[in-house]
């Protein structure tokens, strides 16, 4: 299902404005956006927000309630958006595989973004390289910490969970745990916070 | 570039003269208010003498006691609030070819309810080709009136196009405009062929308006009438004595007249209305005996009232509302526009929120505007025509060091 649509893109990371707001995808899932010669991209959604459409206009207290507002304020939420901003951490080849490193060509300024289901989430496994683009070159401004937090829940949740979750995520851990081990602080840190 | 160094030394006279006028409008609105309780007493006398005598000025025409107050009702739920609001980019000599664009912004709420709003503009570009032979004669030198007087009637029409297409059977609606529904401007065009036109399409729509049974008020915030001062100073035979509209201390000469008394001239009818209306209450309903309201049809007429709009816990103003008579004689009617007013300035802070909303929507950036230009620009080239800026403009676009 289509959620969003791209309003800014690169090759590393892309922002995309939300068709419903209660459909955002969430921070840490993985998003699949339409690139340019038809085959996908995947990026990771490292930011959510919700504004205000005209950069002039600021949202103000309002003092009432949901509903009063939905009833009485109909042009709030005319006025509001929410967009994700993703950084590219993959993306199909020509023959139709993930290939876990940056396209060569970034998403279509409009093009369609849909949220990624459970087998790609699966497919985006080992090795995990894409966790080492994460942590050494991540986008501007993206929490990575909170991030591989979120991304290995989801792995963990895409393995099955309580029912065999547990083997993937410990996969998915010692990839991490490499990339980090002369920062020992942290990757108590961020193993800490998944479960 | 204003030098402000040199403005500060004007500046200084400024608080003097403010204190000045502030003494003389407090002693104006006691007279004022002793010879409104007069009018009051005997207010069809007052009328008759006033339609006997015909005054030059204009001056306010009574339907009630002038002292009438009411409150304001709750606004029903669910209801239809439209409205609309217009801007636009005025022709510029150097640019060619000669065009305007008017944008009409427009909002519709459907209060009491989940259902969607409409919140767009319509744009509208226009050359004065498109403009019939009477309007090709004074383009060329009333140009901003006239393109003034097409955005107020385009800002009408899209108000009942926008009340046609969100009305609800059953369900109440009022369409809020905003500026005055008296074509006050159109004299000053000094052309009657296209006066006549205009007032003519405009009052076509008023009337459309009245068979939709749309009622439409428009709203005027910092009015600066003087209908019901001048029925003051007309009942004071004090009318044709000024000069119509002294407008400060300065103007009044002291030597002549009594100081605690002074005349009622440059004193507006809000200044009046402030000490005569409590928060969130209405004036009476006032007709107006404007020339040119002699071309409105019958029951067309524009009456008004006058509102005092809280705007915080401290501050308040007197804002005019304009309605057709045919909304004026219709009491349920004045109190729903009333009470829709009064719950669109509650949340508007002091203006009405689905006017500002009209007035977001229309409004023409700096960037849009200069986006559109190169749209054009572009276009002409395109079309193997070039866009001959003039050197001005060019000079003041880009100043050199």
């Amino acid at each position: 299902m289509k959620v969003a649509e791209v309003i800014e893109s690169s090759t590393r990371s892309f922002v995309a404005e939300v068709y419903n707001d209660n459909d955002a995808p969430a921070f840490g899932t993985w998003v699949r956006a339409d690139g340019r010669d038809g085959r996908d991209i995947f990026g990771l959604i490292s930011h959510v927000e919700v504004g205000s459409y005209d950069g002039n206009r600021q949202a103000v207290a309002l003092g009432v309630s949901e509903e009063d507002r939905q009833r009485e304020w109909p042009m709030v939420q005319e006025l509001l958006r929410t967009t994700v901003h993703a950084q590219i951490l993959a993306h199909r080849d020509r023959d139709g595989r993930v290939r876990q490193t940056l396209p060569a060509q970034p998403p279509g300024i409009h093009a369609f973004t849909y949220r990624c289901e459970e087998d790609i989430v699966r497919e985006l496994g080992a090795p995990y390289d894409f966790l080492r683009t994460l942590i050494t070159q991540p986008a501007d401004n993206v929490p990575v910490d909170d991030l591989l937090v979120a991304v290995l829940r989801h792995i963990y949740t895409a393995h099955g969970g309580e029912t065999g979750g547990r083997p993937e995520l410990v996969r998915a851990g010692r990839t991490l745990s490499r990339l980090l081990d002369d920062d020992h602080e942290r990757l108590q840190s961020v193993l800490r916070r998944i479960l | 570039m204003l030098d402000l160094r040199q403005l500060r030394d004007q500046l200084g006279r400024v608080p003097e003269t403010q204190a000045g006028t502030r003494d003389l409008r407090e002693k104006q609105r006691r007279r004022a208010l002793r010879a409104l309780q007069e009018v009051a007493d005997e207010w069809q006398r007052v009328q008759a003498r006033v339609q006997q005598t015909q005054p030059g000025h204009l001056v306010a025409a009574l339907r009630s006691s002038p002292t009438m107050t009411a409150a304001s009702s709750a606004r029903p739920t669910p209801m239809t609030v439209v409205s609309t609001d217009g801007s636009q980019i005025y022709p510029d000599r150097h640019i060619e070819p000669t065009y305007f664009l008017l944008n009409i912004g427009r909002v519709a709420f459907q209060y009491g309810t989940t259902e969607s709003p409409v919140l767009d503009a319509v744009p509208d570009l226009r050359f004065p080709s498109d403009l019939n032979d009477h309007f090709d004669e004074v383009l060329s030198t009333m140009t901003t009136e006239v393109v003034s007087a097409l955005r107020d009637e385009q800002e009408l029409a899209e108000l009942l196009r926008l009340a046609r297409e969100t009305h609800v059977p059953g369900r109440p609606i009022v369409a809020l405009a905003d500026g005055t529904l008296i074509r006050w401007m159109l004299r000053g065009m000094q052309n009657r062929a296209v006066e006549e036109e205009l007032i003519e399409r405009y009052t076509g729509m008023l009337r459309e308006f009245r068979e939709e049974q749309f009622p439409i008020a428009s709203y005027i915030s910092m009015p600066g009438n003087t209908e019901l001062v001048n029925l003051l100073r007309f009942h004071l035979d004090e009318l044709e004595e000024e000069a119509p509209h002294p407008a400060t201390v300065d103007e009044v000469n002291p030597g002549e007249v009594d100081e605690e008394e002074p005349p009622l001239a440059g004193l507006l009818d809000r200044h009046v209305f402030a000490s005569v209306l409590a928060r969130g209450e209405r004036s009476a309903v006032f007709g107006s005996m404007s020339r040119i309201q002699r071309q409105y049809p019958e029951g067309n007429e524009i009456c008004y009232f006058y509102l005092h709009v809280p705007v915080n816990d401290h501050e308040s103003e007197i804002a005019r509302v304009e309605i057709p008579a045919w909304v004026a004689d219709d009491r349920p009617l004045v109190d729903l526009v009333h009470a829709v007013v009064m719950s669109e300035c509650r949340k508007g802070e002091g203006y009405p929120l689905v006017l500002s909303e009209a007035h977001e929507r229309a409004v023409i950036r700096a960037p849009e505007r200069d986006a559109f230009q190169r749209l054009l620009g572009r276009t002409l080239r395109r079309a193997g025509l070039s866009s001959p800026h003039s050197q001005k403009r060019r000079s003041k676009q880009r100043p050199r060091v």
